[in-house]
């Protein structure tokens, strides 16, 4: 009996128009001059994409139905999978899953989220659609994880000396067995002793930021490992958008040229909660600088802490999965 | 140590770290004593990129530099142009 192969059939992003450089949410997030020279200088943000005009579903629907206009798509949606980082996204009576899937008019799908990872969930997302796409899927039925939120409030917006969060969206058609990038691999390893995330005290936060670049880094290796390839075999690392400065160390614990991870939207984008790595993908995919047949990786940490990396193999639009 | 050099670490540390910093000496450890962490030491080199007239290059930082005062002074003096250091 063979396995069937998760399959990234489409995927697509969305940014508001609006953009602020980061000097200008000095006020709003109480950055004195050095902090906020520092995630300049040093962390690499110059602006983010942030419009309180907008709407949430605004923000997390274009991409989505961007991909839902493509021919055969909708009525085989069998879960929409919302993953997203900031627990309380809509007011309590409202289940932003469901909502999603409604207002894209996909009643007949079954609609859960998935948050518990922070800024890891959208990976795990994928992992969890595909699992339950092969235990009780039909032929043919697909997954649509769908991710977005706003910096709504500052709280929010800052992760402190870390990160400025940024608004976006991003859609991942899921399948088995279908055309698009294969998923080779899907390491995960969730350090539950700095689960109090932002609420953790001075001396696990240091912790956290001494262990943050190891471990990324071995996760990295594992998901490599688990695709039975090495580091020399990864065309590109896609990362999550966190800051220059945490993927300087990492790129250092991992040995390998900057080249090799794409740090290009960590300042035109800064950190978009779930949704970098699919973003940064599109980016990627856009500029056509995926190629077919090459193999990239997903690389994020979410809040809590989770860090997450996937392996896939490209393939371009159109191309069926070759009989195993 | 060069004293001006010292003189404005102090003040960079003092708003780093939100309390009044004197006397240090070069023996100080940055993480251990005074309980930096790899992101303050960062907002400290940029208080001191004013104060100095220093640029710093993110991209080929050591932290072997940044391991105690006397470590931190000698990468400052490296790095600052003469006339800072002519003020002293």
């Amino acid at each position: 009996m063979t396995t069937s192969v998760t399959t990234l059939e489409a995927v697509e992003s969305f940014v508001p128009d609006r953009v602020v450089p980061i000097e200008q949410l000095a006020e709003r997030l109480r950055l004195r001059p050095t902090k906020v020279r520092l995630f300049r200088r040093i962390h690499g943000l110059q602006e983010i994409r942030f419009d309180p005009e907008l709407s949430l579903y605004d923000v997390v629907l274009p991409a989505a139905r961007r991909i839902l206009d493509g021919p055969g798509v909708r009525d085989r949606i069998r879960y929409v999978v919302y993953s997203h980082t900031t627990q309380a996204v809509a007011p309590a009576h409202i289940d932003p899953a469901r909502e999603i899937r409604n207002r894209l008019g996909l009643e007949h799908a079954e609609a859960f989220a998935v948050s518990q990872q922070n800024c890891a969930s959208g990976m795990a997302a994928v992992d969890a659609a595909a699992e339950l796409l092969r235990a009780e899927g039909g032929p043919g039925d697909r997954a649509l994880v769908v991710t977005g939120e706003q910096a709504f409030s500052p709280q929010i917006q800052l992760i402190p000396d870390i990160a400025i969060m940024g608004d976006a969206g991003a859609a991942c058609l899921v399948g088995l067995d279908g055309a698009g990038d294969t998923v080779r691999s899907y390491a995960t390893r969730t350090l539950g002793e700095y689960s109090a995330a932002m609420l953790l005290d001075e001396e696990k936060s240091l912790e956290v930021s001494t262990v943050y670049a190891p471990v990324l880094a071995e996760v990295v290796r594992e998901a490599v490992e688990q695709a039975g390839l090495t580091l020399d075999d990864i065309d590109q690392i896609i990362p999550h958008n966190v800051n220059l400065q945490s993927w300087r160390q990492t790129i250092g614990e991992l040995g390998i040229d900057r080249s090799r991870v794409f740090l290009d939207n960590v300042g035109r984008y800064s950190h978009c909660f779930a949704s970098d790595v699919f973003l940064n993908y599109t980016t990627l995919r856009d500029a056509g600088a995926l190629r077919h047949g090459r193999t990239y990786v997903f690389a994020t940490v979410g809040l809590g802490a989770t860090f997450a990396a996937m392996v896939i193999t490209h393939r371009a639009s159109g191309v069926a999965q070759e009989a195993a | 140590m060069d004293k001006h050099i010292v003189a404005q670490v102090e003040a960079a540390l003092s708003e780093v770290l939100e309390r009044e910093i004197t006397g240090l000496t070069e023996e100080a450890r940055l993480l251990e004593d005074l309980h930096l962490d790899s992101t303050s030491v960062m907002e400290m080199l940029m208080h001191l990129e004013d104060s100095l007239g220093i640029v710093i290059d993110p991209e080929n930082l050591d932290m072997e530099d940044f391991q105690s005062v006397g470590t931190l002074t000698a990468y400052l003096a490296r790095v600052a142009p003469e006339p800072q250091l002519q003020g002293r």
